[in-house]
């Protein structure tokens, strides 16, 4: 669709090679051709005033109630409480809505002792001043009300045209729900407006280029894109959206008749690229050094960075407690993944297995997450070169001695318990080892990203445990236990995919007094800094990989294919006692009608594309632009923020649509207002015919008109809905089970207390 | 599509402008000469008219190519008398024709049915199993079987030779493509096995073809050609996608190259609509009607050779197994006691019968696993028990029948445990509640208790008592109210990849994945019943079987906690970053190392980026009104440039966003359309060329593919004794053609 407009362009161009070369109007679309304004600009004022303040009274409506923790303010007030006291976490968005919280938090001094742990918990017993911390999202989600209006407004589409949209979004029934809690959506939806908003009056400017007002708009659409994405990764779909706008401006102004010259047209590509790439990335980047520079403190985060990332953090347990592993030490040794410390006990594999495989019927080594003197083991040295008190270094080959059994681990080429394809691991008295089996006992130290020589530390040492004979590495997993016969235990086996992720260990702690005593001596450890990029860059590769891994099904998860059209809803919070319960839920009128639009749209534009082609002229030249370029525009902005959604293998959810529902307001009003154009025109046509049809058109265009009558419907049946589906969108008041089911337009919709 | 687009625009100008000369020659041409290979030549081939270079049509050189690839396609082919690499399956599948057992495969059987036909004209009686690294017998003439699908690997060397001349490539430039073909280490390497690589090359490679030539008789549209070549482009798809359904891009691009084509016409004001209607009609009934038919063709010869009983009936319904010769489905009695132990199916499109075994749910009530399984063995048998409330059935008493309406319990008879529901989320559709196997004879609740729900016999009237194979019904849960439903979702590794069972919560009677018979019955104490003559319809067991294949094809995804060295990753292709070890390793064996010659993949992959620049290049010039192309220069470059690019992208992105296991053969189809692109680009930066230049700079190229192929022709020729001694073909760190790891 992007391209057809080149198509009336090129119209305009071949008229150029005749006549004498006129620039482009590229504002054209954005202008209003009808001959005097209808509204007054004081009307348009006062239709914002009341919108605005409409949109203020519905999202602080009781926004005290529910005083409980209400869904996803589990994390993001969580994440807050965690700014505030400034440990760090790990979470796949990027900082700045989350940042946001923490500061409003911080103003109102809430001290982050609360962490938000279940849907449920009291507000009111844990002292949480969760109101004003819910008022940031609200006044967020109201503004965007104003906002809406202006896109409309900027673009030039009528008063009515603008009232429609804004109140679609005022009146929706999941914007409201989702902005009164203590959510990100709320400033992600703002921040998406506000860019379209910026953009479109950026485009409004392009007559009078590089003048004060066109630079403002210019940085302020990249302010806006950069609060989008440093919100949710969404906002990459918005990102998008106004580049392909960008582009396509670039390109007609590289049009030779536009006039400009490489070196203009350079400085043109440069502001763009300076306002819209380089300061908003910038600005993204910033937000991340805050981000660390408020997370000071080690948290529950730890786990996900390096050892050199975690080491940044003061009280940190990498630097506080590591120390060097001699030989001759007693340790235990902890997987990373599953927390399973190293453990044998005097049971022995079973003869013969379920599946009718033969073990070697040794002792068992097993995996066991708790504490316990059975994950004891003294570690040797594996080759002469090194003896008992020598420090261990990477490379180096070892063998580890069960203290309580007196025996010594090694791996063979027996089948695991449950891996055929994996070595058993299992132990042998100090005599045998010595004796014929040495080779099988012996494990080469591989420390993750080690230097050779670098020596083992408690804590921060990560590494591979190789055996040297055969070349697999030590390994475990939580998802299948041993059988009975191993207390359902961890199985240990060696796994000959060496590389993989899951081989990591790391000594948990040297038993005994040498501990305490090593940490003692050891020289007093400096919270170490990182440069800033290297910080970002692991933060940033960590979040790619976890937001991918965020495949597990939920109960209120839906495909995006039932967004439109709402088939689904969310249940945020139930209360039983009071049968009260919060479930998001878009107003269902609202939606439908808004989808259909794109359908219209999509006929709209296919006709027009259609007779076209046939050269026939249905539409002025203005019209015809305002369809592709201006409707066309908004119609991109909400396809690029619903299909990509298709394309993601993460849990989804209906309010990730939210988005694409304010674009698809914005294409209802432009529809209505072309509807009723055209209505309008036909009408002056016929009736007007034997008279001055352009006179009545003028009288037309003072009264009332088709799209006054077609808004002031819509609007009555939009209202009401709102109304009769406010009870589940507030959380109050209570539904009995007849008021439930009279909700439950669609069987699909799960909502509760309906038996 | 916008270069589709951009070429429309320019037409326009170009029509009104400055293009007129070219335009009137294009119109003349007709009138001028009626022989149609020349006419084609003015039409398509405006660029190389000055060349002095011999005729592109004259059929001496492709003789020649295509007797050079009988060496490249043929040469020691029987060298390895072991059954190598995937020769595994498909041989197999061949195997199974010859014998005339019903089997399963996620692939449409045009393939394996000539494969099937190679065994069948080397006398092969389809005994041997085809078993991984085994030596082939004595009696089984596998050379004669392997020289068949080589064949198809030979006729693409002349097809790549008419499909360059046909879209308007200089000769150097046809010769260059047809060696880049010819010489292509992974086509021939890939080609010399029993596998569907070699067929499926082979229909891509016609399909470009004919859509090539039905676009050089586009000047004179309803003409006999132009009937002859739009069949055969239609023919060529519908045999392309009943080889893999990887031919479905093969097909996309056709599918846009028809939309452009109609919305120029459509754009032609002086057509008159009567023909306009025609061009659509024509290419309905050819490009989706045709190749339809074709499809299912196959699939209903596929119906009809497979006549017996095999092992993959359990993937298909039971009516259509009990229409299979030497089933034991038709010696089951007919009326289900209390007491019959029997097999249940799903009657959904890709159903499969109820099974348990011993694993248990990892997650939700982490009891014993209910699934859908594909495969008979006994853990798919389940005894139909009285309910708890009644008195415990004894094998003494009186039989009494199961009704319509009765609630029974269904005992897993492996485990003796019952089949139970409850409020616990299903473990993927968290929306319904799990279904799992639970407690024994003693131990339950009324949780274990299904009621029967009758909805349809085919052959009895009255729907009162349950039979074997006829009675459709559901099995209702009366405790949650809920309906035992299957509908072809995959459980994860922990459960096998088999298909998730759920208690749904809609009560919708139409929902087919809600309907369950009974396949085998077995009780003693009654008697054989009749046959079901009742026939199961073609179309019905068509769907059927694409389901079922698009299920287990959704379930060969890689399995995290393997690894697999024979996979490897989308974007490793183009590269040539990775080959493949197409058996084992030993010095014993004839080892073959699936590799492309890497001067075409970085050649036609370089190609595609310079594409890029070439199209980038000329837009921002046309955009500053730089007159740089001619009418026919557009033309060429729409036709010749972008479509090849086009159908590159057809056939490798859609590979980023599948979730199956990859391999590099994937990369195969695409490669060719890479090869065109490299012809195209190629050929439009040297014509400008002084001779001499030329001469030395194709001269260079052809040495450059020739000698790499010959270079690294061990790999494909099979190489044998120590893998260490050809350690010098390992450019790339990973291209593991010798080494442990």
């Amino acid at each position: 669709m992007a391209e057809s407009p080149a198509l009336r362009q090129r119209a305009g161009k071949k008229k150029a090679t005749i006549t004498t070369p006129e620039p482009e109007d590229l504002t054209a679309p954005y202008t209003k051709v009808t001959s005097g304004p209808k509204y007054s600009k004081k009307a348009y004022g006062i239709a914002v005033t009341v919108l605005t303040a409409l949109a203020f009274i519905t999202r602080f409506y009781r926004i005290s109630h529910p005083a409980e923790v209400v869904f996803d303010e589990v994390h993001f007030g969580k994440f807050a409480a965690y700014y505030i006291q400034r440990t760090y976490f790990f979470d796949v968005h990027p900082p700045f809505a989350k940042l946001l919280f923490g500061f409003v938090g911080w103003l109102i001094g809430f001290d982050g002792e609360f962490k938000f742990e279940n849907i449920g918990d009291d507000y009111v017993k844990n002292n949480v001043p969760y109101v004003l911390m819910r008022a940031l999202p609200a006044t967020l989600g109201a503004l965007t009300v104003p906002i809406v209006f202006g896109i409309m407004q900027e673009a030039n589409y009528g008063l009515p045209a603008c009232v429609l949209a804004a109140s679609w979004v005022l009146f929706d029934n999941a914007h409201i729900a989702e902005t009164r809690l203590i959510l990100l959506d709320a400033c992600l939806v703002f921040s998406m407006a506000f860019s379209i908003y910026a953009y479109v009056c950026f485009m409004r400017h392009s007559k009078t280029p590089f003048t004060r007002g066109w630079w403002m708009w210019l940085m302020l659409t990249g302010l806006g894109l950069s609060s989008v994405f440093s919100t949710k990764y969404v906002g990459l779909f918005t990102y998008f959206t106004i580049g392909v706008g960008v582009l396509f401006d670039l390109w007609r102004l590289l049009d030779v008749n536009h006039g400009l010259t490489l070196p203009q047209f350079g400085k043109h590509f440069a502001a763009r690229a300076w306002g819209l790439i380089i300061m908003p990335f910038c600005i993204y980047l910033f937000w991340f050094w805050v981000h660390f520079t408020v997370l000071s403190k080690s948290g529950p985060g730890d786990d996900f960075m390096s050892p050199e990332f975690q080491a940044t953090l003061s009280d940190n347990p990498l630097t506080a407690s590591s120390v060097p592993v001699y030989y001759g030490d007693v340790i235990t040794l902890q997987h990373k993944d599953t927390k399973a410390f190293l453990h044998s006990h005097p049971g022995r594999y079973p003869l013969r297995y379920e599946d009718g495989r033969v073990s070697s019927q040794g002792q068992q080594v097993t995996g066991y997450p708790f504490d316990d003197i059975n994950n004891h083991w003294r570690i040797h040295p594996g080759s002469p070169v090194r003896v008992a008190g020598d420090a261990i270094l990477n490379g180096d080959l070892f063998k580890l001695e069960h203290v309580q059994t007196n025996t010594i681990l090694l791996t063979h080429d027996v089948a695991s318990p449950n891996y055929p394809t994996n070595q058993e691991f299992t132990t042998v008295p100090i005599v045998d080892a010595n004796a014929g089996r040495f080779n099988d006992t012996v494990f080469e130290l591989r420390m993750e990203k080690g230097k050779p020589g670098q020596p083992w530390r408690t804590k921060a040492g990560l590494a591979r445990i190789v055996a040297k004979q055969y070349g697999v590495a030590m390994w475990t997993q939580n998802t299948k236990p041993l059988p009975d016969w191993g207390f359902k235990q961890q199985e240990i086996n060696g796994n000959k995919a060496i590389t993989q992720p899951s081989n990591i260990w790391y000594p948990a702690s040297v038993v005994g007094p040498a501990e305490a005593e090593r940490l003692a001596t050891e020289p007093k450890k400096e919270v170490k800094t990182v440069p800033f990029l290297k910080k970002w860059w692991e933060l940033q590769t960590a979040m790619i990989r976890h937001n991918n891994a965020l495949t597990s099904e939920h109960p209120y998860a839906s495909w995006p294919g039932s967004w439109p059209f709402l088939s689904r809803g969310v249940s945020f919070w139930t209360k039983d006692a009071t049968r009260e319960q919060i479930y998001l839920l878009g107003n269902p009128v609202g939606w439908i009608i808004a989808s259909s639009t794109l359908a219209v749209y999509a006929g709209i534009a296919l006709a027009q594309a259609l007779t076209e082609r046939r050269g026939v002229k249905v539409l002025s030249e203005r019209d015809g632009r305002r369809i592709w370029e201006v409707t066309g525009f908004f119609v991109l902005a909400w396809a690029a923020h619903w299909i990509p959604f298709w394309g993601m293998g993460r849990q989804l959810f209906l309010h990730h649509y939210l988005p694409g529902h304010l674009c698809s307001s914005l294409v209802l009003g432009a529809v209505v207002e072309f509807i009723g154009s055209r209505i309008h025109e036909k009408a002056a046509r016929i009736i007007g015919n034997g008279h001055d049809a352009r006179k009545f058109k003028e009288e037309m265009a003072r009264g009332v008109g088709m799209e006054e009558v077609m808004v002031t419907g819509l609007l009555g049946v939009l209202v009401w809905t709102f109304w009769w589906f406010a009870p589940v969108t507030y959380g109050t008041p209570g539904l009995d089970v007849e008021g439930v089911l009279g909700r439950k337009w669609m069987s699909t919709w799960d909502l509760h207390f309906a038996k | 599509m916008a270069n589709v687009e951009q070429h429309e625009l320019k037409k326009r100008k170009v029509g009104s402008g400055t293009g007129e000369a070219v335009v009137t020659k294009l119109d003349a041409a007709p009138a001028m000469d009626h022989d149609e290979k020349k006419y084609a030549k003015v039409a398509m081939n405006a660029i190389a008219q000055e060349s002095s270079l011999p005729d592109v049509y004259n059929p001496i050189l492709p003789l020649l190519f295509t007797a050079l690839a009988l060496f490249t396609r043929l040469y020691r082919i029987g060298r390895s008398n072991i059954v190598t690499w995937d020769e595994a399956h498909f041989g197999k599948f061949g195997s199974h024709y010859l014998k005339r057992e019903f089997y399963f495969d996620v692939h449409p059987p045009l393939g394996k049915m000539l494969v099937g036909l190679s065994g069948y004209l080397a006398n092969y009686n389809g005994s041997f199993e085809f078993k991984s690294g085994e030596k082939y017998p004595e009696e089984l003439d596998y050379v004669f079987m392997r020289v068949f699908n080589a064949m198809f690997g030979v006729l693409t060397v002349p097809l790549a030779y008419y499909t360059a001349a046909g879209l308007g490539f200089s000769p150097a430039a046809v010769w260059l493509v047809t060696l880049m073909v010819l010489c292509e280490n992974s086509y021939a390497t890939i080609s010399r096995f029993i596998l569907l690589d070699s067929m499926l090359l082979f229909f891509t490679f016609t399909t470009m073809f004919c859509l090539v030539q039905f676009h050089n008789q586009q000047p004179k549209p309803f003409g006999r050609k132009w009937w002859k070549w739009l069949i055969l482009t239609g023919t060529s798809i519908g045999c392309v996608c009943s080889v893999k359904w990887v031919g479905l891009f093969a097909t996309a691009l056709v599918g846009i190259y028809t939309i452009d084509d109609l919305w120029q016409k459509f754009g032609d004001l002086k057509m008159p609509k009567v023909a306009y209607a025609k061009h659509w009609a024509a290419r309905g009934a050819f490009l989706i009607v045709w190749p339809f038919l074709i499809y299912a063709l196959n699939f209903y010869l596929h119906f009809t050779i497979l006549e017996n009983s095999g092992p993959g009936d359990a993937q298909m319904s039971s009516l259509f197994q009990a229409n299979l010769k030497g089933t034991d489905l038709t010696s089951s009695p007919v009326e289900i006691m209390y007491g019959s132990r029997a097999t249940i199916k799903n009657m959904g499109y890709g159903g499969g019968l109820l099974h348990s075994h011993v694993q248990t749910y990892p997650e939700g009530s982490q009891q014993q696993q209910i699934t859908c399984y594909h495969h008979k063995d006994a853990n798919n048998e389940w005894f139909f028990y009285p309910n708890r409330y009644e008195p415990e059935f004894s094998s003494e008493g009186e039989l009494r029948n199961v009704r319509d309406g009765a609630t029974i319990r269904l005992i897993h008879a492996q485990t003796g445990r019952n089949l139970h529901s409850h409020q616990v989320a299903a473990p993927v559709t968290k929306s319904a509640w799990e279904v799992s196997c639970y407690g024994n004879l003693t131990i339950g609740d009324d949780k274990d208790h299904w009621q029967v729900e009758i909805i349809d016999d085919l052959k009895h009237r009255d729907h009162s008592k349950l039979r074997t194979l006829t009675s459709a019904f559901r099995l209702r849960h009366p405790t949650l109210g809920c309906y035992l439903r299957a509908a072809n979702v995959n459980l994860p590794q922990w459960g096998f990849k088999q298909v998730e069972v759920t208690c749904t919560k809609e009560n919708d009677p139409k929902d087919v994945h809600t309907h369950w018979n009974v396949e085998n019955h077995w009780n003693d104490k009654l008697p054989i019943g009749e046959a079901a003559d009742y026939k199961s319809p073609f179309w019905r067991d068509f769907v059927h079987l694409n389901v079922a294949m698009m299920t287990s094809n959704n379930a060969l995804v890689p399995d995290p906690d393997k690894q697999d060295d024979l996979a490897s990753q989308a974007w490793q292709w183009p590269l040539a970053h990775v080959g493949l070890r197409m058996c084992s390793w030993d010095k014993n064996v004839v080892k073959y190392f699936l590799l492309g010659n890497p001067i075409v993949y970085w050649g036609s992959t370089a190609s595609l980026g310079a594409f890029g620049l070439l199209v980038l290049w000329y837009l921002v010039r046309w955009q500053r009104s730089y007159q740089d192309l001619t009418r026919a220069d557009f033309d060429h470059f729409h036709y010749a440039g972008f479509y090849p690019v086009l159908g590159w992208a057809l056939h490798y992105i859609p590979f980023f966003i599948m979730g199956r296991v990859l391999y590099v053969h994937h990369y195969f189809p695409a490669l060719w359309f890479a090869i065109l692109t490299f012809g195209f680009v190629f050929d439009w930066l040297t014509r400008r060329l002084p001779g001499g230049a030329k001469v030395l700079v194709y001269g260079a190229a052809y040495v450059a593919v020739v000698g790499v192929f010959v270079y690294f022709s061990p790999v494909t020729f099979g190489m044998e004794g120590e893998a260490e001694k050809y350690k010098y073909l390992r450019w790339l760190r990973t291209w593991r053609i010798h080494g442990q790891e």
